[in-house]
């Protein structure tokens, strides 16, 4: 029987932390940092507790402790999100270790400490404030805003900052000129803000900012606020093409409807065509290479498809629902 | 004393037979023919029978999403009308693309009254209806659950010999988890499960869960070939032979693409086998019928030092 006071879920495990001082350290190291901790606390609270007892030069970002400030983002296992809302026995390897680095996708400045610029420029990018038409006559004036027009941005609301989504993203990880989730569904908030008056300007920026460059891969669906940044992103694509922008992006997506409206099936030696551009010979050369590769192979789409049967039903869903065709 | 002796009674070929609505996409019916064939012939192996939605639209391929909110849910729908028609309650897929979308339709469908409404108003017009029976599975959940990875490997009679095979799920299949949930979306390891079943070795890595980049491919320059490199780099590195992938959208990218990716990434020349093509192999379909002399990166080389198959089918 435990002895009175004593803390009868204590349990021992490692830390296995990764170390690297980017002012001393040419390459990083690991340190396992053997603890007594209960295991029903978090991930952040073990490492408060490891910083404090054990090693005062561990170093990570952490304010709130309770999933509202979004300072402790961080790779645990192998699986990136906030260490206050990770609780330690749920991630707990088998050898009774776990294993945290800092984030992917940032430089690393100290341990789990990252370098955020290129995440708050883009955000800073987006001028991340309303900007109502009458904002220079009237800064006193009240400015409502009706609870069906509020339901669009009240995911957004929850936005910590806290960077997962950028961290998580597998086009920033080989191309860090996309502006990644978090600026985009923050682009969205103020974009579908009926007190903005920037909407076109804002549709431009981020559409130049790669907006079709979301791979559509879902990652972002990990957020640990429920943002669900995927869904703006398809959100503000539709209102890219609602505003005019032209790119590869957006005729892929118009193209795509336009042949599944003619046959039913997504035409892919038409697709191709369509979206590269038919006339842009340059970009047509360069997609050659693959081309030739597979024609090689005999991997070749027919280039005459048969509709599907029944292929004027297609047409009636498209026609009763005014889908834009390219 | 005579002695009558009755043959055991033997059902009817269709009373044994499972039926299940087959939804084969539009990829595997253009560029990646060699898929949909070694579908059907794993499907005559298994004793399944599979019966194609002749008149099924494409699901969308998550660009439709773009365009419209609405008219993926509809054309969707429109399918699962067929199936119900056809009475069939299963959708199979073999792209993971068509798993998430097509689920991802369906579940506004049975969740939001207002949608599954305007869809048979929709529907209506060609005297259609969607009662919301269907239920879309991917060919790797059916492997899984109506056929069992147990009955599987008893039915292998061309083991993998330890083929090392890195799985690459592809993000439709298990993101967003609240659309598919089948399996860990974090860590998932059906793939993994049957490649052991086959007899292959199972390369676990990072990658497996990433994104091949398919569908920005022509969006800008580089991105998706590198996103191929890093993830195959990966793989290559943990000592990977071979890819699987139940994605033909995937396989279009890692196979087509990992040429362009060696100048950053070094050569990986990872063959990459569709699912139904490597499950096929080693339950004994005659490998010249699986199509891999289709595939860029020929998987000949390791077929024949595995003693799976001689080079010249690849």
């Amino acid at each position: 029987m435990a002895a009175h006071g004593e803390n009868v879920l204590m349990a021992k495990f490692t830390l296995d932390l990764f170390r690297y001082d980017e002012k001393v350290d040419d390459v990083p190291h690991r340190d396992r940092v053997e603890i007594d901790f209960p295991e029903t606390s978090t991930v952040l609270d073990a490492l408060e507790y490891a910083k404090a007892e054990v090693d005062g030069t561990i170093s990570f970002r952490r304010s709130c402790r309770s999933a509202i400030c979004g300072s402790c983002s961080m790779n645990i296992n192998g699986v990136t999100g906030l260490a206050c809302k990770t609780p330690i026995n749920t991630v707990m390897r088998d050898d009774r270790s776990v294993k945290v680095d800092p984030m992917p996708n940032f430089e690393v400045m100290k341990d789990m400490v990252v370098h955020m610029d290129p995440f708050w420029d883009k955000y800073s990018r987006l001028k991340p404030y309303l900007q109502p038409a009458d904002r220079d006559e009237d800064h006193e004036r009240e400015r409502r805003v009706s609870p069906e027009d509020m339901k669009k941005l009240v995911a957004v609301a929850n936005c910590v900052m806290c960077a997962t989504c950028y961290a998580l993203c597998p086009v920033i990880s080989v191309d860090p000129s996309f502006a990644g989730p978090a600026a985009i569904a923050y682009a969205y908030r103020f974009i579908e803000d009926v007190r903005d008056s920037k909407r076109k300007e804002r549709v431009g920026q981020i559409s130049d900012d790669y907006l079709w460059l979301c791979a559509h891969c879902y990652a972002c669906s990990y957020c640990p606020k429920h943002v669900e940044p995927q869904d703006d992103i398809i959100a503000l694509k539709r209102i890219s093409i609602e505003e005019g922008f032209t790119g590869a992006g957006p005729r892929h997506a118009l193209v795509v409807s336009k042949t599944i409206r003619q046959s039913g099936m997504l035409n892919e030696n038409e697709v191709i065509v369509g979206t590269v551009g038919k006339f842009n010979f340059k970009g047509l050369l360069k997609i050659m290479p693959l081309g030739l590769r597979m024609a090689a192979k005999g991997k070749v789409p027919p280039l005459f498809l048969k509709p599907v049967e029944n292929v004027n039903e297609i047409r009636m869903i498209y026609d009763a629902l005014e889908v834009p065709v390219g | 004393m005579a002695m009558t002796i009755t043959a055991p009674k033997r059902r009817s070929k269709s009373a044994e037979t499972k039926r299940y609505g087959f939804f084969p996409g539009c990829v595997a019916k253009e560029s990646c023919t060699e898929l949909f064939n070694s579908t059907l012939l794993l499907a005559d192996k298994l004793g399944i029978e599979l019966i194609e939605l002749t008149a099924a639209s494409c699901c969308g391929a998550s660009v439709l999403n773009d365009v419209n909110r609405d008219v993926a849910r509809v054309l969707n729908a429109r399918t699962y009308a067929q199936a119900e028609a056809l009475g069939l309650d299963d959708v199979i897929t073999i792209c993971s693309t068509c798993t998430g979308h097509m689920r991802a339709a369906n579940k506004e469908l049975l969740e939001n009254e207002s949608q599954m409404e305007q869809a048979n108003s929709i529907l209506g017009k060609f005297g259609a209806s969607y009662k919301g029976s269907v239920s879309v599975r991917h060919l790797l959940w059916l492997l899984i659950d109506d056929i069992g990875l147990d009955r599987l490997k008893s039915m292998v009679v061309n083991p993998l010999n330890g083929l090392k095979v890195a799985p690459f799920y592809g993000c439709h299949i298990i993101r967003p988890e609240s659309v598919n949930g089948w399996e860990s979306s974090r860590n998932p390891h059906s793939l993994e499960d049957l490649i052991e079943a086959l007899g292959g070795e199972a390369i676990d890595y990072a990658g497996k869960t990433r994104c091949c980049g398919f569908h920005i491919q022509l969006e800008k320059d580089g991105v998706a070939t590198n996103m191929v490199g890093q993830n195959m780099r990966i793989a290559k590195d943990l000592g990977a032979e071979a890819v699987l992938t139940p994605c033909p959208l995937c396989h279009l990218a890692l196979d087509g693409y990992q040429a362009d990716s060696a100048a950053r990434w070094g050569r990986t020349d990872l063959p990459t086998f569709h699912l139904p093509q490597l499950v096929a192999l080693a339950l004994g379909v005659d490998a010249t019928q699986l199509g891999m002399k289709r595939h860029v990166i020929s998987p000949g080389p390791i077929l024949q030092a595995h003693d799976l198959a001689p080079m010249h089918v690849a």
